[in-house]
C-alpha cells in the first residue's frame, strides 16, 4: 500500500500517575515512605496508518490498545510523543485546523448500552453533532438523520425513539450513524463488535466493510478477537503491555508470525475446526503494568527467553519489507 | 457416545417458564438431552436462546416466579425435579457443580479463599479442617495454580480475573462431582488464559470421568473442546450431534447461518454470511418453526412445528427442509 499516511504516531506514550494526596504526604512526613506510582499504559508507540487502510490493533486486556485508540481519537492527550494528521503535527496546527482534524477522526465504542445517552432520542443522538458543528442547519436535521439511519440499516421511522427501545445490534448501528454524522475520514472502532451475538456481529462487520467502500474510510480496528481482525484488516499490529511487539500485513502475520507472543496468541485462538487441541498452552499471565518486568516485557512467559531478553528491551525493527517485530531472536 | 452406558444426567422434555405481566415467557421449551460419564457436551446459542436457563434448571436454581413447568431431570436415574430442597442441597456442589461466567458470583469478596474452600469441603463431608485444607491445596494444584498455599491466604480482589476463575473451577471440583455445568466460564477472559483453562478442564474430565456441560455463545470454543454439540434457538434444540458433524456438515439452516457468520472461515474481506433480522421476542414467538422468519428455506410447511428428528445416528435436526450433509461452501455463504 503506497497511499499517503493519514495518521502518524511518533514515540507516543501515556502515563497514568497516582499522585500523593494530602493524607499520604502527611503520612510521608511521619516516615511512611509512600511514592508516586505510574502506569505506562502506552509506551513509546510508533504507528503509521495510510489513507484507506484498515489496521487491526490486537492485544489482551491491559495491553494499552484502548488507551492508544483514545489518544488517536483525540479523547485523551498523550503524555509524550507527537501525532501527525495528514502530514501536519497537531502541535503546529491552528485552532481551526485542529478542530477539522478532530471532526475527521471519530470513534465507535464497545458497549452499545453505555455509549448512548438514554435520555436522548435517536434523532438527537445522531443529529446533535453535525448541527453543533455547523455542517447542517437545524431545519435539515430530520432529513439528514433519516439518510444516515438508512445508510447504517436502521428504519428511519424509529428516529423519535429512545435507545432502550432498540436491541444491542441496532444500538451499535446508532453509534455508527452518530460517528458518521460529522463526515469523518478516519474511524477508531474500539471492540465495536465484541458485545454482539455472532449473527449480529456478522451484520455489523459487513456494514463496516460496505461503509469503507462507499465512503473511502480508514479504520483503526481495535479488538481482542483474532478472527474478526483477520477478516477485516489489511495490516495487524500486536501490542503487549504497552508496547507494539509486531506489525505486519494480515496474511503474512497469520501465515508466519514472528514474535513469540504473536505465535502464542495465534495458537490459543479458538478456531472453528472440530479437532482436539492437545498441546500445552503458554504459561503465566500478563504482568501488572504497574511493575512491568525489565527488558522485553514478554520474557517471563517466553519459551525462548535468553539473558539478553531479561535486561535489554528489544527495539521494533524491520525484519522484512512491511514487517516489524520487536524480538532479540531476530538478531541471530 | 455409546448408548449402553447409563447417562450421568438425563433431561427429559424440560420446560421452564417465567410468568410476566404480558404473558408467559417459555425460556426453555421441551429440551431433552443426556450426558454420559466423561462426556463433554457443548450447549451453544445466542443471547435469549435459553441455554443458560437450561443449565440453571438442572440445578434447580430458577428463582420464582420462574418455574420448571414440565419435564424431568434425572441424575443417575433419580428424578431431582421432584426432590426436595434438602436433597438438592446435598447434590449441588457435591455431585453436580456449576461454574458461572463471573467468578465473583461464586466467590465471597470479604472472605479469604481458604475460608471459602474449607467451608465448601466441610459442607458435604465430615472431615477435619486440616484434611479439608489439604484437599483445597490439591485441587488448586490440579487447575494449574502455582503456590497454592499462598493463594489460599489471599482475598479474591487480590487476584486477576483468570486466577479467580481458576479458583471458582477448583471449588467446583472439590468433591469430584459427576457433572459440571459451566456457563460461559471463559467468555470474560483473555485468549491465552482461556487456552490454559480449556486445556486443564479437558484434562480433568478425561482423568476423573466427570461429565461436562459447557454453555457458550462461541462455537469456536466448543469446536475444540466438546464431544457433542447441541444448538439452541428461542428455547428449543434445533440441532444436536457429534462435534465434527455439527461443525463441518450442519444441516439446520440456523446452524449453517451461525457457522457462516463466524469470520475466519472465508477469504479475508469477503462479505460474511448474515442471518437476516434478529431473534424473535420471547413473548412474541412465531407459531410453528421459530426460525422461519429469518430462514431462506421457509414455506407453508414451517407454520407447524417440526420435530427434532434423527437424520443419522446421534445427529438430530429440527427442520422440514434440512440442508444436505455437505460442508458449507463459499458459494453458499456468498449467495
Amino acid at each position: 500500500m503506497n497511499a499517503a499516511p493519514i495518521l502518524e504516531l511518533n514515540q507516543v506514550s501515556k502515563r497514568f500517575t497516582w499522585r500523593l494526596d494530602i493524607a499520604s504526604r502527611i503520612a510521608n512526613l511521619m516516615g511512611a515512605g509512600l511514592q508516586e506510582r505510574a502506569v505506562h499504559a502506552v509506551d513509546a508507540v510508533d504507528l503509521t496508518i495510510r489513507e484507506g487502510e484498515v489496521v487491526g490493533l490486537v492485544g489482551e486486556s491491559g495491553c494499552g490498545k484502548s488507551t492508544l485508540g483514545r489518544i488517536v481519537a483525540g479523547i485523551m492527550d498523550a503524555s509524550a510523543g507527537s501525532m501527525k494528521y495528514r502530514g501536519k503535527g497537531l502541535a503546529e496546527m491552528t485552532p481551526e485546523e485542529r478542530h477539522t482534524c478532530k471532526l475527521a477522526v471519530q470513534m465507535i465504542f464497545q458497549d452499545p448500552y453505555a455509549s448512548l445517552n438514554p435520555r436522548m432520542r435517536v434523532e438527537d443522538i445522531i443529529g446533535e453533532a453535525p448541527v453543533a458543528h455547523g455542517l447542517i442547519r437545524r431545519s435539515e436535521m430530520g432529513a439528514y438523520v433519516e439518510g444516515l439511519m438508512r445508510q447504517v440499516g436502521l428504519d428511519p421511522r424509529y428516529r423519535k425513539r429512545y435507545p432502550h427501545q432498540f436491541s444491542g445490534g441496532q444500538r451499535q448501528r446508532i453509534g455508527i450513524a452518530r460517528a458518521l454524522a460529522v463526515k469523518p475520514q478516519f474511524i477508531v472502532c474500539d471492540e465495536a463488535v465484541a458485545a454482539l451475538d455472532v449473527s449480529i456481529q456478522a451484520q455489523v462487520l459487513n456494514l463496516f466493510m460496505d461503509l469503507r467502500e462507499q465512503l473511502g474510510l480508514t479504520y483503526l480496528f481495535i479488538s481482542h478477537n483474532l478472527s474478526v481482525v483477520e477478516h477485516i484488516s489489511d495490516r495487524v499490529v500486536i501490542m503487549y503491555l504497552g508496547r507494539v511487539v509486531e506489525s505486519a500485513p494480515t496474511e503474512e502475520l497469520f501465515r508466519q508470525p514472528n514474535h513469540p507472543y504473536t505465535q502464542a496468541l495465534l495458537a490459543e485462538a479458538p478456531r472453528l475446526v472440530a479437532e482436539r487441541r492437545d498441546y500445552t498452552p503458554i504459561a503465566g499471565e500478563i504482568p501488572s503494568p504497574l511493575n512491568p518486568p525489565p527488558g522485553c516485557h514478554f520474557h517471563p512467559r517466553c519459551p525462548h527467553a535468553t539473558q539478553r531478553c531479561r535486561s535489554e528491551a528489544p527495539a521494533l525493527r524491520e525484519i522484512a519489507p512491511g514487517r516489524l517485530s520487536a524480538c532479540h531472536l531476530n538478531d541471530r | 457416545m455409546s448408548e449402553t452406558a447409563t447417562p450421568t444426567l438425563q433431561v427429559e422434555n424440560l420446560e421452564t417458564h417465567f410468568p410476566t405481566r404480558d404473558g408467559t415467557v417459555r425460556a426453555v421449551d421441551g429440551v431433552s438431552f443426556a450426558v454420559a460419564p466423561g462426556e463433554i457436551l457443548g450447549l451453544v446459542g445466542e443471547s435469549g436462546s435459553g441455554k443458560s436457563i437450561t443449565g440453571f434448571s438442572v440445578l434447580g436454581l430458577i428463582d420464582p416466579p420462574g418455574r420448571i413447568a414440565n419435564g424431568r431431570v434425572l441424575f443417575k436415574g433419580e428424578d431431582i425435579t421432584a426432590a426436595g430442597e434438602s436433597r438438592l442441597r446435598q447434590l449441588r456442589g457435591a455431585r453436580i457443580a456449576m461454574i458461572f461466567q463471573d467468578p465473583m458470583m461464586t466467590l465471597n469478596p470479604v472472605l479469604r479463599i481458604d475460608t471459602q474452600m474449607i467451608e465448601a469441603v466441610q459442607a458435604h463431608q465430615k472431615i477435619s479442617e486440616a484434611a479439608a485444607r489439604a484437599r483445597a491445596v490439591e485441587t488448586l494444584q490440579a487447575v494449574g495454580i502455582a503456590a497454592p498455599e499462598e493463594r489460599l491466604l489471599a482475598y479474591p480482589h487480590q487476584m486477576s480475573g483468570g486466577m479467580r476463575q481458576r479458583i471458582a473451577i477448583a471449588i467446583a471440583l472439590l468433591h469430584k462431582p459427576d457433572v459440571i455445568i459451566a456457563d460461559e466460564p471463559t467468555t470474560a477472559l483473555d485468549v491465552t488464559i482461556q487456552g490454559q483453562i480449556l486445556y486443564e478442564v479437558r484434562k480433568l474430565c478425561r482423568e476423573t470421568g466427570t461429565a461436562l456441560i459447557w454453555i457458550t455463545h462461541d462455537l469456536s470454543v466448543v469446536a475444540g473442546l466438546a464431544d457433542r454439540i447441541m444448538v439452541m434457538y428461542a428455547g428449543r434444540i434445533v440441532e444436536t450431534g457429534p462435534v465434527a458433524t455439527v461443525i463441518e456438515r450442519p444441516q439446520h439452516p440456523y446452524t449453517r447461518g451461525l457457522i457462516g457468520s463466524v469470520p475466519g472461515a472465508l477469504p479475508r474481506g469477503k462479505r460474511l454470511f448474515q442471518i437476516p433480522g434478529m431473534a424473535p421476542a420471547p413473548l412474541n414467538l412465531p407459531p410453528g418453526c421459530r426460525f422461519k422468519t429469518r430462514c431462506s428455506r421457509a414455506d407453508a410447511a414451517c407454520d407447524s412445528m417440526p420435530e427434532l428428528a434423527d437424520l443419522a445416528p446421534g445427529h438430530a435436526v429440527r427442520c422440514f427442509h434440512p440442508f444436505d450433509a455437505a460442508p458449507i461452501s463459499a458459494a453458499e455463504v456468498a449467495s
